[in-house]
């Protein structure tokens, strides 16, 4: 499973691919089970250069009954940083963050990998 | 402190315009991607995890208090409420809007301050030693020279591109409190026999991917041909610098590569060419050196009873005295270093209303001169002994008051991976694990002056090879992994640390150090600090007390 992330340009902001919206909460996020949808909406994400800031596909792994970003890397995105829980996405709570925040995978995020190789 | 002059003034306002018209361009689509990410970094701008970050640059770590108030000012109008001092003495916004960066840009001028030469293959802000002007130790004052290389330094056209990013310190005192031998260029300040000022001139030391503690190039360079002997260095290092490998590309690779000696002899030879023109006339360096003119100092009795009396009635204060506040070069006044490392805190953040304290305080008490240093505290450089009481009272109240300059919890960190796009771990939790870990003040007294130093990853911003205990963030298959070095100092007795044994998993970091501060305990010889006694025994009892049942 994947999904897609960017950053967004204006502000930075962690943002996840939706039908072809950007969201905000990786709870909001399109999840990915087959890799060519995953990357047909790399592709439409590339293509707004004015709106995101290099959008990549991160793995997925299943966190109890939900889905996490497989790096810790991509989970510390989604959530905010560990040393300040009252800034990022993780103030809003709720079960997807609580997921993330107890997701125990540990992997390269992929994704961020390839980026930099690309390079 | 330097005052800019009309000139300086029009042309920070004029760089914040084109910046804003640069974002505007970006924006619109008009540039991509590409082609703006090399103008943000020119200023200062960064992509990070969660948002831009936004490193101002504060010359030789000096401020005063306006500046000091603008900057809290942006952390609350921009930001999250706060930031973060760095091991560069700059100040970095964790949470910053691309479209708000141009105004951020006009707040910075409109008090002389910018984030000019924070990025990129130039040379970056000079560090020079937090104590300049206060300190007895020092031969000279090192900020004439650090204001002089910034402005020989800044947007210096044949400089601007160089192979890779390029760091200068300079300190004029015996105690080295810049790193200055873990810098590309190192200065410190020594007086020859006649009374002339000269530098001791270091060159090709660093931190990073490969750790070099700098040579001497020049054992006394007379002060006044200081710019075109630099301007030599950064020739010989701009024609064969690795400009194909960038984890060859810094000074202290070629510097290796040639010898020292042959780097030397290229470089008098360079020098010889360039000739004394290119040196500042006496004239200027007159006119920089008068904005450092000592402000009016109190004549003084060496000794302040209200102090004495305020200390033996207030073990806080005393603890405080004991290690924050050192000696001045004036009787009767004191050098009061702030604490930017309360226990459960991240290192180096301050909030936008402990600025405003220190900005206060440093109206009311200490000269309108505040310091950063490159161990991510601050620096009131001249309170008076009777006011330090206060002083500390204020300080208590904002949270700021932390007794442990050098002490085991004033730990250095970079911002990790809880922010930083290039890092592979974590370094704040860490340090905020080991710092509760030795909470009790009387055992850190106790154990007395112990650096340690962690970075997130192998750029080394936390300096990690400098520390008595250095802890490096790695990334072993996607989980955080803690490697320790020992050993290491960013002093004038400089050395890079030895790699303990295997990295360690996050848990077991805090344990490992106290498990190394009781060897140190069990082994240490009167007046040893950790590192001497370190550097006495070698790693072997401090590995096998660690590693002990680990096969």
């Amino acid at each position: 499973m994947k999904a897609l992330t960017a950053n967004r340009l204006t502000d930075g902001e962690v943002v996840f691919w939706n039908q072809g919206r950007w969201v905000e909460r990786f709870a909001d996020a399109e999840l990915f089970a087959e890799a060519g949808p995953g990357e047909t909406a790399e592709g439409h994400a590339k293509a707004q250069p004015t709106v995101v800031i290099e959008p990549y596909l991160i793995d997925l792994i299943e966190a109890g009954e939900l889905w996490a970003p497989l790096s810790y890397r991509e989970r510390l995105r989604a959530l905010g940083p560990t040393n300040r829980l009252d800034h990022g996405k993780q103030v809003e709570g709720g079960d997807v963050v609580e997921a993330l925040q107890h997701a125990s995978g540990a992997a390269r995020s992929t994704g961020r990998v390839n980026l930099i190789k690309r390079k | 402190m330097y005052v800019y002059d009309t000139l300086d003034k029009e042309f920070l306002a004029d760089r914040a315009s084109e910046f804003r018209e640069q974002v505007g361009r970006r924006l619109s689509g008009e540039i991509t991607e590409d082609q703006f990410k090399a103008i943000r970094l020119m200023n200062g701008l960064y992509l990070q995890l969660h948002a831009y970050m936004l490193r101002v640059a504060i010359p030789y770590g000096a401020l005063d208090a306006r500046q000091m108030r603008k900057l809290a000012e942006i952390a609350r109008t921009y930001d999250k409420g706060y930031g973060h001092f760095t091991t560069r003495t700059n100040l970095q916004f964790h949470w910053i809007k691309l479209a708000d960066a141009p105004d951020i840009l006009d707040e910075l001028a409109s008090v002389d301050m910018h984030a000019i030469q924070t990025s990129g293959n130039c040379i970056r802000n000079v560090t020079a030693d937090p104590f300049a002007g206060a300190t007895a130790e020092e031969v000279d004052d090192p900020r004439v020279w650090a204001e002089a290389m910034r402005q020989w330094s800044s947007l210096h056209p044949e400089f601007s591109f160089l192979p890779r990013k390029f760091k200068i310190a300079v300190t004029a005192s015996p105690k080295d409190r810049t790193a200055a031998k873990v810098h590309d260029i190192g200065l410190v300040m020594k007086r020859a026999r006649d009374g002339t000022l000269g530098f001791e001139v270091i060159v090709g030391g660093g931190m990073g991917r490969t750790p070099y503690v700098g040579s001497t190039i020049r054992e006394f360079l007379p002060a006044a041909r200081l710019v075109s002997y630099l301007e030599a260095v950064l020739r010989v290092y701009n024609r064969h610098g690795r400009r194909d490998n960038i984890y060859k590309a810094r000074i202290k690779i070629l510097v290796a590569a040639l010898g020292a000696e042959e780097f030397g002899r290229q470089v008098e030879a360079e020098w010889a060419q360039i000739g004394p023109e290119s040196d500042l006339p006496d004239t200027e360096l007159a006119r920089i050196r008068s904005a450092f003119a000592p402000t009016a100092f109190e004549t003084l009795p060496a000794r302040s009873e209200a102090f004495e009396a305020a200390k033996a009635a207030d073990k806080a204060l005393a603890r405080f005295a004991r290690n924050n506040v050192k000696p001045h070069k004036k009787p009767g006044y004191a050098i009061v270093e702030v604490s930017l490392k309360a226990i459960g805190e991240t290192p180096g953040d301050a909030s936008a209303d402990q600025m405003d304290v220190i900005a206060d305080l440093a109206e009311r008490y200490g000269q309108n001169d505040i310091r950063v240093t490159h161990e991510q505290n601050l620096v009131l450089p001249h309170v008076k002994l009777d006011d330090v009481p206060a002083v500390h009272a204020a300080l208590a109240a904002a949270g700021i008051a932390s007794a442990n300059i050098n002490l085991i919890t004033d730990i250095i960190a970079c911002p990790g991976l809880d922010y930083c796009a290039l890092a592979n771990a974590r370094a704040i939790p860490i340090a905020q694990d080991i710092a509760e870990h030795f909470r009790d003040q009387d055992r850190a007294e106790d154990v007395g002056e112990l650096k340690i130093k962690i970075s997130g990853c192998i750029n080394a911003c936390g300096h990690h090879h400098v520390g008595h205990i250095g802890i490096l963030g790695v990334d072993k298959k996607g989980e955080e992994f803690y490697q320790l070095s020992l050993g290491g100092s960013g002093a004038e007795d400089a050395a890079v640390g030895q790699i303990l044994g295997p990295a360690l998993p996050a848990h077991r970091v805090a344990e490992a150090v106290d498990t190394l501060v009781e060897v140190y305990l069990r082994e240490r010889s009167a007046g040893e600090r950790f590192l001497d006694t370190f550097r006495r025994t070698g790693a072997a009892p401090f590995k096998e007390a660690v590693y002990a049942g680990a096969h």
